[in-house]
C-alpha cells in the first residue's frame, strides 16, 4: 500500500472582508454620476460620450469627470472622498 | 466598473479581492484602444443601456448579508496524498500552485525546519501580497520557500522580502496584474550574502547557484500562491519575462569602490538586507569604454527607449556596473551620487521620439513633474537623480546592464534581514 504523506497548501484566502452594500439606483433620472478615466487610450472618449447619453437619454442631472495619474497607481484618497461624497455613481474602467 | 473583454477575468476578481464580488460589470469588446473616435460612439450608444442596467439592478441580485467577519484562520491547510514525488507534483501542476517547474513537497518536517530559523510565530502575518490580498504568514512563506528548494537557514531572507513586496511604496498591486512583463529583483546586501552563498559575481543575474536561483523562486511563489497573481487571471503580462521565474543577486560588496547600497540606504555595513525592484527586463551594454566620459554616453544612450516606462511616467532606471566599470568611474573621481547626476543630465530623452499616443500620456503623468510637455520637451528617466539606482556586481568583464524599472510609482524597498543568532 502507497505510504500518505501530509503536505501543505501553499495559497492563501483573500483577507479583505466583503464590503458594505453598493446603494442600489430606482433610476438614473436627477442623479449625479462620476467617473475616474483609468488614463487608458478611448477611455476619455467614452467618458465624454457616455456622459452626453446619461444625461440626454436617462435624465442624470450632472456628470464629474476626475482622471487618475497613470492606469497602475489608486486614484487618490482626496478623488474618492471627493466623488463618494458628489455622487450617487461612479464608473471606472480596467484593461486595455 | 467597465472591462474590455480580454480583462474581464481581471475585472471580476478584482473586485471580489477588494470585497465587492457583485460589482456590476459592464464588457465592452477588445481591443477598446485601438477603436477610432467613431467606433467608440458607436459603441457608447448601445453601451449606454448596459450601463443604465447595471447601475439599477434590482436590489435582489445584490448579495443579502455581509459574512461575519471573522478572519480567515492564519494556519495553512495540510493534505493528505499519496507519498510519492510523481503524485505530489501531479496534484500541484493540476491545482496551479507551481511556476511551471516540478518542486519539493512541502511536508510538516520541511517546513518546521524552516521555521527554526526565524523568532516570529508561524501564524504571524508579515504582510498581505496583492493582488489577492493572501496573508503572507510566516508559515506560508516558509511553505513557498520549500517548495521553491529553498535551504532551511534562507528562511529569514524570505520574510524580509515579504515585508519588502508589501510595502506599498512598492506598488505590488500594479506590478502583479500589469500587462508589463515585471519581474520582481532582489538584491542581497551584507554579511548574509556571503553565509548563504549568494552570488554578486560571474553569472550573478543567470543560472548556477542555488540560493540565487531557490531566493527568488520562492518569492515568485509566494506572489502567486498568497499573492494569487496566476497568469492569464490576475496577472495579466502580455509577455512576462524569463526573471518571472527567479530573479535574485548580490552586490559584489568586495569589489565596490563606493558604499554598497545597504550603506547608501542608511543601513550598517554590518547588517544585511534585501532590496526589492520592479524590472523591466535587463540589457546588455558590451563596451570597453575606458573613461567615465565615454561609458556614461553609453549608458545614458542604452537608457533612452521610448517606449520605456521610467520616461512615460518617471521611474527607477537601474545600472549594474561590473567591477571594471566601477572602477573606471571611481579613477576619474566620481561618487556614486556624481554617476547619478551624470547619467539623469545625459539620459534626458527628447519627448518626441515617443508613439503619438504614448507621449499624450506622458503629457498627463509627467505634468505636475515637468510643466507642459511637447515634442522638444527633455524628459529625464526619473523624476530625481538620486532615484536611479546604481549596483555593482557581475565578475571580470567589460559589460554593464540596463535595468529598466516598472516605473508606475514603484519604488524600490530595502528591508533589513533579521538572522537567528
Amino acid at each position: 500500500m502507497a505510504r500518505i504523506e501530509q503536505v501543505f497548501d501553499p495559497t492563501a484566502p483573500c483577507e479583505n472582508q466583503p464590503r458594505e452594500l453598493r446603494r442600489v439606483l430606482d433610476s438614473l433620472s436627477g442623479k449625479v454620476v462620476g467617473f475616474i478615466d483609468n488614463t487608458k487610450p478611448n477611455f476619455n472618449y467614452l467618458v465624454d460620450d457616455l456622459a452626453d447619453l446619461l444625461v440626454s437619454k436617462y435624465g442624470v442631472r450632472s456628470v464629474v469627470k476626475r482622471s487618475k495619474r497613470v492606469s497602475s497607481i489608486p486614484a487618490p484618497d482626496a478623488l474618492i472622498k471627493e466623488l463618494s461624497e458628489e455622487c450617487d455613481l461612479v464608473i471606472t474602467g480596467s484593461g486595455d | 466598473m467597465v472591462c474590455s473583454s480580454a480583462f474581464t477575468t481581471l475585472g471580476r476578481a478584482q473586485a471580489s479581492a477588494f470585497g465587492h464580488a457583485n460589482l456590476p460589470i459592464g464588457v465592452v469588446p477588445h481591443p477598446f484602444g485601438l477603436r477610432t473616435r467613431d467606433g467608440i460612439r458607436e459603441l457608447a450608444e448601445w453601451f449606454v443601456d448596459d450601463v443604465a442596467r447595471l447601475a439599477c439592478r434590482s436590489g435582489s441580485e445584490e448579495p443579502s448579508a455581509i459574512s461575519s467577519g471573522s478572519l480567515p484562520s492564519q494556519r495553512a491547510a495540510l493534505l493528505e496524498m499519496a507519498g510519492d514525488l510523481d503524485a505530489f507534483n501531479s496534484l500541484f501542476r493540476e491545482r496551479r500552485w507551481s511556476d511551471g517547474l516540478p518542486m519539493v513537497p512541502p511536508t510538516i518536517e520541511r517546513v518546521d525546519r524552516m521555521l527554526r530559523y526565524t523568532r516570529r510565530a508561524r501564524e504571524e502575518v508579515v504582510g498581505l501580497i496583492a493582488p489577492g490580498f493572501g496573508a503572507a504568514t510566516v508559515e506560508r512563506i516558509a511553505i513557498n520557500g520549500v517548495l521553491a528548494g529553498c535551504d532551511p537557514d534562507y528562511m529569514p531572507v524570505l520574510i524580509a522580502a515579504a515585508e519588502a513586496i508589501s510595502t506599498p511604496r512598492f506598488n505590488l498591486q500594479g506590478i502583479q496584474a500589469t500587462t508589463n512583463p515585471v519581474a520582481v529583483w532582489l538584491i542581497i546586501n551584507g554579511p548574509i550574502a556571503k553565509q548563504l552563498g549568494i552570488n554578486g559575481s560571474y553569472n550573478c543575474l543567470g543560472q548556477g547557484t542555488w540560493a540565487n536561483a531557490t531566493l527568488g523562486r520562492a518569492v515568485r511563489l509566494m506572489l502567486q500562491n498568497i499573492g494569487g497573481a496566476l497568469p492569464g487571471e490576475m496577472d495579466r503580462s502580455t509577455h512576462g519575462q524569463p526573471a518571472k521565474y527567479t530573479f535574485c543577486c548580490a552586490e559584489n560588496e568586495e569589489a565596490n569602490p563606493w558604499e554598497p547600497l545597504h550603506v547608501e540606504r542608511g543601513f550598517a555595513r554590518g547588517q544585511s538586507t534585501v532590496t526589492v525592484v520592479g524590472i523591466s527586463g535587463t540589457v546588455n551594454m558590451n563596451t570597453h569604454a575606458k573613461d567615465a566620459g565615454d561609458l556614461l554616453k553609453i549608458v545614458a544612450d542604452t537608457l533612452m527607449q521610448p517606449a520605456s516606462n521610467d520616461y512615460w511616467v518617471g521611474g527607477e532606471p537601474w545600472i549594474v556596473f561590473p567591477p571594471e566599470h566601477a572602477e573606471i568611474l571611481k579613477r576619474d573621481g566620481l561618487s556614486k551620487a556624481d554617476v547619478k547626476r551624470r547619467i539623469w543630465e545625459q539620459a534626458k530623452m527628447v519627448a518626441g521620439r515617443m508613439a503619438a499616443k504614448d507621449l499624450a500620456r506622458t503629457a498627463k503623468a509627467r505634468r505636475a513633474e515637468l510643466g507642459e510637455i511637447g515634442p522638444d520637451t527633455l524628459l529625464p528617466p526619473s523624476t530625481l537623480p538620486e532615484d536611479i539606482g546604481i549596483l555593482i556586481a557581475g565578475g571580470p568583464g567589460t559589460h554593464c546592464v540596463c535595468i529598466p524599472s516598472y516605473g508606475n510609482m514603484m519604488r524600490s524597498v530595502t528591508r533589513e534581514i533579521i538572522s537567528v543568532t
